[in-house]
């Protein structure tokens, strides 16, 4: 039986280097401009004919911008529509790489823990320059709740680092892990079809079949999981408790 | 796991910044903007829509009641001229009754003294043919003709003595 972590491995196409930085290509950096260039193929679609009455791919599309934008106002407030962009764009990318990694012999983008922390990373990174930018200095007291008593001081302030640390790694990982769970357990089966055979083969190959429909969701959810995370995150930056 | 391969790090973060900021680019200038001004054209649209559908609806409602004073004046109104119609009709047929009975009263007087006249008339006809009879009579009782106008007017005068007795027997 293969290696069912073998479908992860990368392998460089083309060697590239810029300034020394090693920028080659690989099948994710394919399957990442594949994801970038569905999601826009989908909004010049969407947007392409846009009329009153809207067509199906227009009224998708505004479904997900309204989405979008709910959850921004809910969870960051008025002020949060300024990231609408960067968010609405993390989460169709995410959904897409998701979704187009479904597909067989295509590669998961967000099984990449590395796209994934840069990813994150924006996020953390775009969370502590928005409480910055609108709070200054009072920013600090996102790691001090309000009403701690003074001798828990140092052990809060130490724990709500953490915490903020913690977000983007949690982040990152959630989303590699749960695409390389499903792969992987999806690859396993397949194995156990081959070895099957025709005689026991149908069984597996009957859950797969079921565990693709999870995964469809799985790649729905986990969009969705990581932006109002990443929308609670900048939300707590904006909002300070 | 190969996706902790650290050999990969530099092109994937660079191409997926690369590549999230170019998408992110592309879609904050071209597909954001013209989803939000569709859905703000349709709210309007909905709004303005909702709005007039408010005002047809009062101006309808307020027609409905002008419609309906006019409907209840014309019904007034006509309910007048028929009440006067009737009056009026009510009035000549009074007035006909009048005259009819008035005329058929004439009528009656007119026949009546006609009869008066047609009954002297036929009196003084019996009278003259009694009196050529009564001459008629002596002159064959007499054999000769009585035209002396003295004669006559004897006659006649007995004619009406007689005339008179039978009137008052």
């Amino acid at each position: 039986m293969e290696n069912p972590l073998e479908h992860f491995e990368l392998h460089t196409l083309i060697l590239l280097r810029l300034f020394g930085l090693d920028i080659s290509i690989n099948q994710a950096v394919v399957m990442i401009w594949v994801v970038c260039a569905a999601v826009f193929l989908f909004f010049w679609a969407a947007t392409r004919n846009a009329r009153l009455i809207p067509t199906k791919l227009q009224s998708i599309a505004e479904l997900g911008v309204e989405f979008l934008r709910g959850l921004i106002l809910e969870n960051m407030g008025e002020k949060g529509m300024k990231l609408f962009p960067f968010i609405a764009t993390l989460f169709f990318f995410i959904l897409f790489s998701n979704l187009l990694g479904l597909i067989p012999g295509a590669y998961t983008v967000t099984s990449q823990v590395m796209v994934n922390g840069i990813l994150a990373l924006a996020v953390f990174a775009l969370s502590v320059i928005m409480g910055v930018a609108l709070h200054g200095a009072h920013y600090l007291s996102i790691f001090l709740p309000q009403g701690t008593p003074w001798w828990l001081m140092p052990l809060m302030i130490l724990v709500e680092i953490i915490s903020q640390l913690a977000r983007p790694i949690t982040l990152a990982v959630r989303l590699f892990a749960n695409m390389t769970a499903g792969h992987t357990v999806i690859n396993v089966l397949l194995g156990l079809v081959l070895l099957g055979g025709v005689v026991l083969g149908w069984m597996p190959l009957g859950f797969t079949v079921a565990l693709y429909l999870l995964e469809v969701l799985v790649a729905f959810i986990q969009a969705y999981v990581f932006t109002v995370l990443t929308t609670v995150y900048i939300g707590d930056a904006i909002k300070l408790h | 796991m190969p996706q902790f391969d650290l050999h990969f790090l530099s092109p994937l973060v660079f191409w997926s910044v690369v590549s999230f900021g170019a998408l992110l680019f592309l879609l904050y200038r071209y597909a954001f903007p013209e989803i939000f001004r569709r859905l703000e054209e349709r709210e309007k649209t909905i709004k303005d829509s909702l709005d007039q559908a408010e005002r047809l609806k009062q101006e309808a409602q307020q027609l409905l009641s002008q419609y309906e004073a006019k409907l209840k004046s014309v019904h007034d109104e006509g309910r007048t001229i028929l009440e006067a119609a009737r009056k009026q009709a009510q009035e000549q047929l009074e007035e006909n009754e009048q005259r009819i009975e008035q005329e058929t009263r004439r009528m009656l007087a007119d026949a009546r003294s006609e009869i008066q006249r047609e009954r002297q008339e036929v009196l003084r006809e019996i009278q003259r043919t009694a009196a050529d009879l009564t001459l008629l009579a002596a002159e064959k009782v007499l054999a000769r003709s009585l035209t002396d106008v003295d004669h006559r007017r004897l006659i006649e005068e007995a004619v009406l003595e007689i005339a008179r007795q039978h009137k008052t027997t």
